[in-house]
């Protein structure tokens, strides 16, 4: 027990009635150094002088007089530091001259204790006894143990320390470091090892002892004093560390024991905490390897207020970087240099349990952070130990379990730690395919509320994107798709408006990610991408309208190009065919699923796309499969379209998709033909019926009939005059003049494609209108548009009659352009 | 007169933490090397007597911390140095880039009396190491441009060049030494009565 409250212990008389006397500026403090240092000087330069003049008993005086500075109360820690250096430096002349002298006559070391006051006599003595030692090493071992004695003859904290560091730093080069003494005298070092320890102890107690003097309201401060001496305790350490002759079986048997000791019985948070740090550091790593059990059990002793999670974090990073620094030296990087038998991880993973059983205090982050030591442990050291991390998310779920955490609120600081754990594990391996080999991050991520669920799947997705990593089966597919549920389906637990009212845009970049990441389900086997689908198609159908417009599209092309895929190696699969077959009713269903959703534009287009698809794989069958999907597409149109752009937009689409196909017989091609023209025509406005019905000429000029393009004059000049019937209709007429502009170009084209039924006439007829037009429209920014369509028209009709190409199939004479 | 003093010289390590300053030390004071790590806190010397220029003097060594949180009471060990040893590691660029903060922080917190003649030398340790990276000539112009500051290429481990080194260090140690002791010999004044003017400031008992 430490006797802080004895009065007896005080080791200090009061001034002024006050228990510790301390100026507050910063100017009192150097005024009051530079005197001290001043008058320690001049004692100094006198001491030189008689030591010259060979006047040791003088000498000696001026020495003490000089040390007598050393007892001032008045100075702080860094200031007093600063004082004990000069005097010390000193005190090294001295030191020299009497070992130069070698002075056998005068008894030294009974000489300098008479001096009046202790802190003197006791720097002194332990100067006199070096020299001692130094002449002769046979009284090494009773001057050492007689010298840390006699230091406890001073108890004021700071001056304390100071002493028995200077004692320390004058032993450095003579401490006894063999096993076994020529001579018993001499010491060997165990000597050297109790020495230091009773010094240890004793400025480990003198340092805990300044915490409980004085009055409370300066426990700031005082604590800001403690934290400046610190090293001069930890000294100790590093001296201990510095024993050669110490080997690991005696820092295992003896050291550590007995600074362990100490640290655990002194019951001070500012000690436990900066001399655990301190073993950590002085220590060699080889060392600790083997040493760990006991260190660790030891932290879970430490006081409340210690922070043991940094303990335990500076260990392990210590021991990381040893493992990668010597694989480095060793030039082999891989190969842990921590030998086989320490098995590093299960005493951390055992002992740091422990301490989270014992330290009920410890705050839940801590406890999770610990986790997160042991996981980087885990990697750092045993890279390719996925059991091992795995092992670290399941105590982290039980304890979770233990305390009854449930959707764990985004909002709290322990799920930003939690949070860290699941991330560290997601950019250490940068492949989702190892981290669903991790049993235990799904029920880890259970744990967390719906938010941080969603945040970490995004986190997870991104990380698959970023590194490009692709999904090959059915079932890796399936678990990632699991984890990632957040982001698929709304929060069941939760069907408030929270969710709805999220930033549109932000939603749809997220879902754009999970789109992305549906390109990533990748296998080179056919029939596993078709099982991957299947899956995908199952988690992603639950996420509502706004989800599948972003997410089933993919999916849809995904099969598309699967379909393909089988038509590549028709002749390995005989079953290509079958194959086929349901991967279009799987995307006809994917799509009315959208067509449902009410996403009609979406649908309709996937619907066309299919057909094309279906029209080039041509298996069994094809044909009524492509029809249905026209009709489909057809039906959404006249029951779903009611936007008047749309419905141009769409018709037009439906018209070039049917112009492309080619695996049309007649008895198909020519309804679909007629509904076209039909939609067309029944188009609201007039300007949009004009250019369907003129889009629809193509239709029975390059469409295909039986395989071959049909190129019917009659009936695609049908569908132009309709156009220019429909456009004299109009009665804007800056609409009229753009129309007739644009009919000029679709009759140009027919003209110069060589249908014979279009004449010179036809065109000089259009180019007289717009001319006749076109001066008397408003200016306008339309108009500007429609005069420069025009001029690039006429300007085309020049070239081509200007030129002398013999290829042209068609004659351009007779037109006129004014 | 002085004879004595001149034997004691004071000596500073710097340089970043893990670049081998208590190796050097080891190697020259026990011939020792360890590959061990094991970090410094805080500062203390060794002692080891040397031979220069045909005398004995003793050489206290002050071996430091590279990490600044381990110097909680602040560097006042650097004040009275004769020769301060600036080391970095050959194959650690940043240590190399921070002798200049090394060098600077020593001369504020020494504040030699001629800093542009303070004796400094610095040690490239680690050459025994294949992935050097920083190279011999950008070493030996940044010590040019230092009025010319003695350079050596030094491996703790095996003992290349640590000999040397300490040799050049002892000999300009001991030229500063010299010059400073002309200079620094008598206390600032004598007062003869000033011993009673001073408040005591020592506790009245005797310990």
């Amino acid at each position: 027990m430490y006797p802080w409250n004895s009065s007896t212990y005080g080791g200090q008389a009061p001034t002024g009635g006050q228990t510790r006397t301390m100026p507050n500026g910063l100017d009192d403090q150097e005024k009051l150094l530079a005197e001290a240092a001043g008058a320690a000087r001049k004692q100094a330069f006198q001491m030189n002088h008689f030591l010259d003049k060979e006047r040791m008993l003088d000498a000696l005086k001026c020495a003490s007089t000089m040390l007598s500075e050393l007892r001032t109360s008045l100075l702080s820690p860094k200031s007093y530091y600063e004082l004990y250096m000069s005097i010390t430096n000193e005190l090294c002349h001295l030191e020299l001259y009497l070992s130069e002298k070698n002075n056998k006559e005068t008894d030294l070391y009974e000489l300098v204790q008479y001096s009046h006051t202790i802190v003197p006599r006791l720097y002194l003595l332990i100067t006199v006894g070096i020299v001692y030692i130094k002449n002769d090493p046979t009284l090494k071992r009773s001057i050492l143990k007689d010298l840390v004695e006699m230091c406890r003859g001073v108890q004021h904290p700071l001056r304390g320390l100071f002493l028995r560091n200077y004692l320390l730093q004058c032993t450095r080069n003579i401490l006894p470091d063999v096993l076994v003494a020529e001579n018993e005298h001499e010491g060997n070092v165990y000597d050297a090892i109790d020495f230091v320890l009773t010094n240890f102890a004793e400025m480990n107690k003198l340092w805990v002892r300044m915490q409980h003097q004085g009055h409370s309201s300066e426990k700031t401060r005082r604590e800001k004093e403690r934290e400046e001496l610190k090293i001069l305790v930890g000294t100790n350490l590093v001296r201990l560390s510095q024993l050669e002759s110490a080997t690991l079986e005696t820092y295992r048997r003896l050291i550590l024991p007995g600074i362990l000791e100490q640290v655990v019985s002194c019951r001070d948070a500012i000690a436990q905490e900066y001399l655990m740090e301190c073993i950590i550091q002085v220590f060699p790593d080889e060392f600790h390897l083997q040493t760990l059990d006991p260190f660790l059990k030891s932290c879970a002793q430490l006081e409340t207020g210690v922070n043991v999670k940094n303990i335990i974090i500076s260990l392990i990073e210590r021991l990381a970087a040893y493992n990668q620094r010597s694989g480095k030296s060793s030039g082999n990087a891989i190969d842990a240099i921590i030998p086989a038998e320490v098995e590093l991880f299960e005493v951390f993973s055992v002992q740091v349990a422990n301490i989270v059983q014992t330290r009920t205090d410890m705050p839940l982050e801590d406890t999770i952070s610990l986790q997160v030591a042991l996981l980087s442990l885990a990697q750092k050291v045993y890279a390719d130990r996925v059991d091992y991390v795995d092992k670290v998310l399941g105590t982290t779920a039980k304890i979770l379990d233990r305390m009854n955490m449930n959707n764990i609120s985004h909002l709290l600081s322990v799920n930003q730690e939690l949070s860290r754990l699941l991330r560290i594990c997601i950019d250490f391996y940068n492949n989702a395919l190892t981290i669903i080999q991790l049993q235990n991050f799904c029920p880890l991520l259970e744990k967390f509320d719906y938010t941080s669920r969603k945040s970490l799947a995004l986190y997870l997705v991104m990380n698959i994107l970023e590194n490009e990593t692709l999904v090959p089966t059915a079932d890796q597919a399936d678990s990632i798709l699991t984890i990632i549920t957040p982001l698929i389906k709304d929060d069941e637990t939760n069907t408030t408006a929270a969710n709805n009212s999220a930033d549109a845009e932000e939603f749809a970049e997220e879902q754009g990610v999970v789109a992305r990441f549906i390109h990533l389900l990748k296998s080179d086997e056919p029939d596993m991408q078709y099982k991957m689908l299947q899956i995908a198609r199952k988690h992603l159908g639950q996420g509502g309208g706004q989800r599948l417009k972003h997410v089933l599209p993919p999916l849809v092309f995904a099969a598309y190009q699967l379909a393909f895929k089988y038509k590549a190696i028709a002749e390995q699969d005989e079953n290509w065919d079958k194959k086929c077959q349901k991967i279009v009713q799987y995307c006809h269903s994917t799509i009315s699923a959208l067509a449902k959703a009410d996403l009609p534009d979406l649908a309709l287009r996937l619907y066309l796309q299919g057909a094309l698809v279906i029209g080039e794989i041509r298996y069994t069958n094809h044909e009524t499969v492509a029809y249905e999907f026209m009709t489909q597409a057809f039906s959404l149109y006249e029951d779903e379209i009611s936007d008047s752009k749309a419905q141009l937009a769409a018709i037009t689409l439906i018209m070039s998709t049917f112009e492309q196909m080619s695996c049309f017989g007649e008895e198909n091609a020519e309804p679909l033909r007629t509904n076209c023209a039909l939609a067309a025509s029944k188009l609201l406005k007039k300007p949009d019926q004009c250019r369907g019905v003129v889009a629809c000429a193509a239709l029975f000029w390059s469409g295909k009939q039986n395989g071959e393009e049909m190129r019917d004059e009659k009936r695609t000049l049908d569908c132009l005059k309709k156009g220019a019937r429909i456009a004299s209709h109009c009665l804007d007429t800056g609409v009229q003049v753009q129309l007739y502009v644009e009919l000029l170009n679709h009759y140009l084209f027919y003209f110069e494609r060589g249908n014979s039924l279009i004449t010179v006439a036809m065109l000089n007829q259009l180019i007289a209108k717009v001319n006749e037009e076109l001066p008397n429209l408003e200016p306008s920014e339309e108009t500007k548009q429609i005069e420069s369509h025009y001029k690039n028209t006429l300007a085309h009709l020049r070239s081509r009659m200007e030129s002398n190409d013999a290829a042209l199939e068609v004659s351009f004479a007779g037109i006129t352009l004014n | 007169m002085a004879t004595r003093k001149k034997s004691l010289l004071k000596v500073i390590i710097l340089g970043d933490s893990s670049v081998g300053k208590t190796s050097l030390m080891n190697q020259y004071v026990n011939k020792r090397f360890s590959n061990q790590y094991k970090a410094t806190i805080g500062a203390d010397f060794c002692t080891k007597e040397v031979v220069v220029n045909d005398r004995v003097v003793t050489m206290q060594i002050w071996d430091t911390a590279g990490q600044e949180r381990f110097q909680s009471l602040g560097v006042a060990f650097y004040r009275g140095a004769d020769c301060c040893v600036l080391v970095y590691d050959v194959t650690a660029p940043n240590s190399f880039k921070n002798l200049d903060s090394w060098r600077d922080e020593f001369l504020i917190q020494a504040s030699p009396r001629d800093p542009e003649h303070f004796p400094f030398v610095v040690l490239g340790n680690k050459v025994d190491l294949d992935n050097r990276q920083v190279s011999t000539r950008r070493a030996q112009q940044w010590c040019q441009s230092k009025n010319d500051i003695p350079y050596y290429e030094t491996s703790a481990k095996e003992g290349i060049n640590v000999e040397m080194a300490f040799q050049t260090i002892a000999k300009n140690a001991l030229e500063q030494e010299a010059e400073a002791e002309l200079i620094n010999d008598f206390p600032d004044q004598l007062r003869l009565n000033s011993e009673n003017n001073r408040p005591s400031n020592a506790d009245n008992c005797q310990c």
